[in-house]
């Protein structure tokens, strides 16, 4: 048997913890939808039909909407807890 | 929502922060190039996707995800080439041929450090793997590090992984965005970096090795990998290995960490988010020039410091250095003298990255019209300026990525 040989693997696994689940939706009936606009070309017109598909077609109750100042840096912490306060579901985009 | 070309992407980010199984609707790539009347029709189909994707039949069940702290064994035949072999096979390098971590090469480096090897330095992102002394020592011996180069990259893991840096942003975007390290004090001789003569190229161990560890830990430890969620549309050069010390005996200011708080004759190691050197040559020696063609250099139209508000820097060589300092210019001065002409007129920018600029700037410089003079930087203070290089009349101009800042961290 050719000789062998120990060498480390210098990958990182992803992190400890309990999975992140979400909150299931039936439907948007009365339903406040929230959306964080990422600035990048186009996400501020989708934005703008989706509220209005989401209001006259599945019945929301409202929408909320919110535009990062740049696409590379997170929402702030109050726009984050306002979503939380507020909406039922949170949509954002990423990539271009 | 992403578009197809970011799907890996969105789905890696995901598992990176234990959401695995976060819904994501997806859209055609390039989503940024349809037309206005197209966009109705894909939002009516992206709203039924929506309610589909987060629907009770379509949840999943979490469970707990378990990631050992220390590093796995693997065992290989004993042969250079089968190890290189099967590291490329993983996507555990940079496209070079690496040094075979063993157990005793991993060992010797962690010897250079007081440090449990189990002590987390930082979650890299966009994978958010942990950064612990003994990843970032595995790497190292696969970059080709000395053991005496560990505390330099401990130090620079854990200024990456400052919020203030935005690793997450630098790591998972599409432009060309390398770490540059810039080491300081008395550590940069101690361990023979180049600081002078082609301090940015090739041909110093030092400099070049620990570029490519910081590299291989930003791409093992923080799982950025090209095409995946490393979506660099081109990359460049300087992500192989970005890795310099200032020419501190040459300055005639106060070198980076003293500026930054730190006595003479501590160490230190700064991260910058760079995208790429232009070279800025000139012959003249009369200051208001070299500030006036050095200012009007710095102008990108197209360029991210100017839409976001970043933080570009200037490496001058030590003849101009001296020219500004003979001049009257302190290293404070010589900022307000850049970033002043280096202002541009926002009318410059193609239309849509003004109307970012108007939303991005506006906390900073209030309302911004097509007449503003847009500074590439929030103020002097923040354009860095690092004296390094060898003789000659050249600077250089180092972009930002815009959305980051340098930090700054003492090497112990």
């Amino acid at each position: 048997m050719s000789a062998r040989m120990s060498v480390y693997d210098p990958i990182a696994p992803y992190r400890d913890g309990d999975v992140q689940k979400y909150r299931t939706l039936a439907d948007v009936k009365g339903k406040v939808v929230g959306f964080i606009d990422n600035t990048k070309p186009n996400f501020d017109y989708l934005i703008e039909d989706l509220a209005e598909v989401f209001k006259t077609r599945h019945g929301a109750a409202g929408t909320l909407i919110f535009k990062k100042r740049q696409a590379s840096v997170p929402a702030g912490d109050a726009v984050m807890q306002e979503l939380l306060d507020k909406c039922d579901l949170v949509i954002t985009g990423s990539g271009d | 929502m992403v578009s197809t070309a970011f799907e890996s992407l969105g789905r890696a980010q995901a598992r990176g922060l234990a959401f695995p199984e976060m819904p994501l609707a997806i859209v055609p790539h390039p989503f940024g190039a349809i037309k206005r009347e197209g966009i109705r029709e894909l939002a009516i189909q992206c709203a039924e996707n929506i309610l589909h994707l987060v629907s009770p039949a379509a949840a999943p069940q979490g469970s707990a995800i378990a990631a050992s702290q220390r590093a796995g064994l693997i065992e290989l035949a004993d042969d250079l080439d089968a190890v290189n072999l099967h590291f490329r096979q993983q996507r555990w390098t940079d496209g070079f041929p690496v040094v075979p971590p063993t157990r005793a090469r991993v060992e010797r480096m962690l010897r250079a450090t007081r440090r449990d090897p189990a002590e987390v330095i930082g979650l890299v992102a966009p994978g958010y793997g942990a950064a612990t002394v003994e990843r970032i020592a595995i790497n190292a011996v696969m970059a080709g590090c000395d053991p005496e180069y560990l505390p330099v990259l401990i130090a620079a893991v854990d200024a990456v992984t400052d919020p203030k840096f935005n690793l997450q942003g630098i790591q998972a975007t599409t432009n060309p965005v390398a770490v540059w390290l810039i080491v300081n004090g008395p550590i940069a001789k101690q361990l023979g970096m180049n600081s002078g003569a082609n301090c940015l190229g090739q041909g110093n161990w030092a400099n070049a090795t620990m570029g490519r560890a910081l590299r291989l830990v930003l791409q093992n430890i923080g799982r950025a990998m090209p095409g995946e969620m490393d979506r660099a549309t081109h990359g460049y050069p300087g992500k192989y290995s970005f890795c310099c010390a200032e020419n501190e005996d040459d300055s005639p200011w106060e070198p980076l960490h003293v500026e930054r708080g730190m006595r003479a004759d501590q160490n230190a190691v700064t991260v910058v988010g760079a995208e790429g050197i232009v070279n800025m040559n000139t012959r003249s020696k009369i200051v208001d020039e070299v500030v006036r063609v050095f200012g009007q250099s710095m102008p990108r139209p197209a360029g991210n410091d100017y839409r976001t508000c970043g933080q570009p820097w200037v490496v001058l060589c030590p003849e101009y250095a001296d020219i500004l300092k003979g001049g009257g210019l302190s290293k404070a001065e010589a900022k307000r003298r850049l970033w002043e002409a280096s202002k541009m007129p926002a009318s410059m920018m193609a239309g849509i990255d003004f109307e970012q600029a108007t939303h991005s700037r506006r906390a900073e410089l209030g309302v911004v019209t097509r007449d503003t003079l847009l500074p590439a930087c929030a103020s002097p203070a923040e354009l860095g300026i690092l004296v390094a290089g060898g003789p000659g009349t050249h600077s250089a101009y180092v972009q930002s990525f815009g959305n980051t800042r340098s930090v700054t961290r003492e090497i112990t």
